[in-house]
């Protein structure tokens, strides 16, 4: 024997109290980050938009495990993340199935995975519990079904820019970024409300960039509109999902009939994008 | 199996059972307590899933309260000497509180997962499976072929596997397995060599570093252990570097055991460095203290504490988790456990207060 009886349970009691005290919060918002920092959240209460979301369910909740480099199903959802890797992104459990339809909360895989409906793979989300209340659920569906908006980016383009100057907020994919095959649809996303009658494959060009030497640029035929919902994001359905290789995405931004905001406010300058896709191992 | 074999191995196991100090129950602990390596009980060599016969005879003899007699022919999960099955099934009934929030009581399948293994060339060459078919749809967890040496010193297996690094606890929540992000909930697609001489025990795996999803860069993730097993206690040092477009990852973990008298220790520490994480947040630092006490053939106690600092760059954020849980096998491949886990953290954050209840049936062969 070891250790005597006193000795051992002494040790176990050890084991309660050993492992140090919790931190007190001082100086820290509701996520554990810095007040003022750059991650800090807000103290807003959970409504139909990305930032409330990402501050009241994805920062607190879901990063627990999808964050970092091997988050689960490579889906990472701190605020830096989540909306690229979201938002007409396949799932990796149901290829089939965009994680974020915007538009569509009954095709998005994350309302299935957090609702447990069938058709799901594994568990229902967050593993294991507590799964969300159904009103926090409505709330992410709301979001979907007005277009899943990049508000966050929105935000803080609104912030550097006064709200005044109309820029484009995000994509998805993100620029430089490699995503799994088929792509079945591109997000661009801006500060204000699109000027509907502009949308279209003039001003909206998606290529497919040849990786040999000489990087020739050939054209794709797709279909632009408006998010249903939200007047801000444009989506790109590509007529044909989009296989392997390297895309570039252009949008007109000056000259007559340019991309313009309903004030006839324009970019000022094009704005491209590109990304990649690759196949599924 | 024919029951002439079946009593060879019976009489084999327990004569090397009846060389250990005291009987164990399951996860790691039951691999300190009995002083083997995990691969003694478990097919995959890193620990979990499908039994060995070993495994399985230990699951019958040694682990219950009472053993109910199903006369000569008793359950060594195979199938013929080529084929061998078996299964977790874990459900439970749970009721938590969160601050600010309705509290939640609910019965819930947490999980359920069948094996099969093919031994295709009989302790040379194997098919593994590994398939969650509930909650849900039906989740590949690890699908691999292993190939063994002759002398049994090294194998080389490929496909989808769990990753070695650390102590692989049934808990997939406790924070060393979420904080290096590796666990039974994102096994890896790649390759993985080991080598077992004596009391040595070494794991070196490469994979794609995407936990389970599809590839989307070209650097690869590489995982490894070196652990050192004594009859009373065991040392071990993991690694883990993810070379990730999205920033690298690195981990490294520390972790062992010790057997004294009826308690087995469980020790981890890890730190980990994900340069993905936004904000300088990727510093965390993670522990795991356990005791298990046999309190009597078939009664487990077993006392949890736990230690996260999320963010090593950001003072008073740092979490705590202590759990106690009464673990009964009352006869062979049923058990009951019940716990308390008590979760602590920032005042201002309710999902670091949880408090959760359960009862949990466990189900296995």
């Amino acid at each position: 024997m070891l250790w005597s009886g006193g000795a051992r349970r002494l040790a176990v009691l050890a084991t309660l109290t050993c492992a140090g005290c919790a931190g007190n919060g001082a100086g820290l918002d509701q996520n554990g980050q810095p007040i003022g920092s750059e991650g800090s959240g807000s103290n807003e209460p959970l409504s139909a938009n990305l930032q409330s979301i990402q501050d009241n369910v994805f920062t607190p909740i879901c990063t627990r495990c999808h964050i970092g480099a091997s988050a689960p199903e490579g889906l990472r959802l701190d605020a830096a993340d989540s909306y690229s890797l979201l938002v007409g992104v396949p799932s990796a459990e149901v290829p089939s199935l965009l994680r974020v339809m915007p538009g569509n909360p009954d095709e998005s895989y994350i309302v299935l995975k957090l609702q447990g409906s069938p058709g799901i793979v594994g568990g229902q989300m967050p593993l294991g519990g507590p799964y969300l209340p159904q009103a926090s659920i409505d709330v992410i569906r709301q979001w979907i079904t007005d277009g899943a908006p990049n508000s966050s980016a929105m935000q803080t383009a609104s912030r550097r820019e006064d709200g005044q100057t109309f820029i484009l907020t995000g994509t998805a994919p993100l620029d430089g970024a490699r995503v799994p095959a088929p792509l079945r649809q591109i997000i661009v996303a801006f500060n204000h409300e699109i000027d509907a009658s502009l949308v279209n494959d003039a001003n909206i060009t998606l290529e497919r960039i040849d990786t040999s030497d000489t990087q020739a640029l050939r054209p794709l035929p797709l279909r632009a509109a408006l998010a249903t919902g939200d007047p801000t994001v444009i989506i790109i359905l590509p007529r044909i999902p989009l296989g392997p290789g390297s895309y570039r995405v252009s949008v007109r931004g000056v000259g007559g009939g340019a991309l313009a905001d309903v004030n006839a406010g324009t970019l000022g300058a094009d704005r491209a994008f590109a990304f990649a896709v690759a196949a599924l191992p | 199996m024919k029951i002439c074999d079946f009593r060879a191995l019976l009489r084999h196991a327990l004569f090397v059972l009846a060389l250990l100090a005291s009987a164990a129950h399951a996860e790691p602990y039951l691999a300190v307590q009995t002083g083997l390596k995990c691969g003694q009980c478990h097919v995959n060599p890193t620990g979990g899933g499908l039994r060995t016969p070993f495994g399985d005879v230990f699951a019958q003899r040694i682990m219950p309260h009472d053993h109910l007699d199903t006369g000569a022919d008793t359950w060594a999960g195979e199938i013929n000497r080529f084929l061998s099955v078996g299964g977790d099934v874990r459900f439970d009934g749970q009721y938590e509180t969160t601050p600010g929030s309705a509290s939640v009581d609910s019965f819930a399948l947490e999980q359920a997962r069948i094996y099969l293994n093919a031994s295709v060339i009989p302790t040379r060459l194997a098919v593994y499976v590994d398939e969650q078919v509930a909650p849900g749809g039906a989740l590949n967890r690890e699908v691999y072929g292993m190939y063994w040496s002759a002398s049994h010193e090294w194998y080389l297996k490929a496909g989808q596997l769990y990753l070695p690094f650390g102590l692989r606890l049934q808990d997939q929540t406790a924070f060393i397995q979420t904080v290096s992000g590796i666990n039974m909930t994102t096994p890896d697609q790649g390759a993985e060599f080991g080598w077992e001489h004596n009391a040595w025990d070494a794991q070196f795996a490469v994979s794609n570093g995407t936990a389970g999803g599809p590839e989307v860069d070209h650097g690869k993730q590489y995982s490894g252990q070196l652990i050192y097993v004594e009859p009373r206690w065991r040392l071990g040092l993991g690694a883990n570097f993810n070379d990730a477009a999205a920033g690298n990852k690195s981990a490294l973990a520390l972790f062992g055991g010790l057997k004294s008298g009826p308690i087995a220790w469980l020790a981890q520490a890890e730190l980990v460095d994900d340069k993905s994480i936004p904000n300088s947040g990727g510093k965390m630092l993670a522990t795991l203290l356990e005791a298990d006490w046999l309190l009597a053939p078939g009664n487990n106690l077993k006392i949890t504490s736990e230690y996260l600092d999320p963010n090593r760059n950001v003072a008073e954020n740092a979490e705590t988790r202590w759990s106690l849980v009464y673990e009964l096998t009352p006869i062979q491949f049923l058990q009951l456990r019940a716990g308390v886990r008590y979760s602590d953290g920032i005042p201002q954050d309710n999902a670091e207060h949880v408090r959760l209840y359960f009862l949990e049936v466990h189900g296995f062969f």
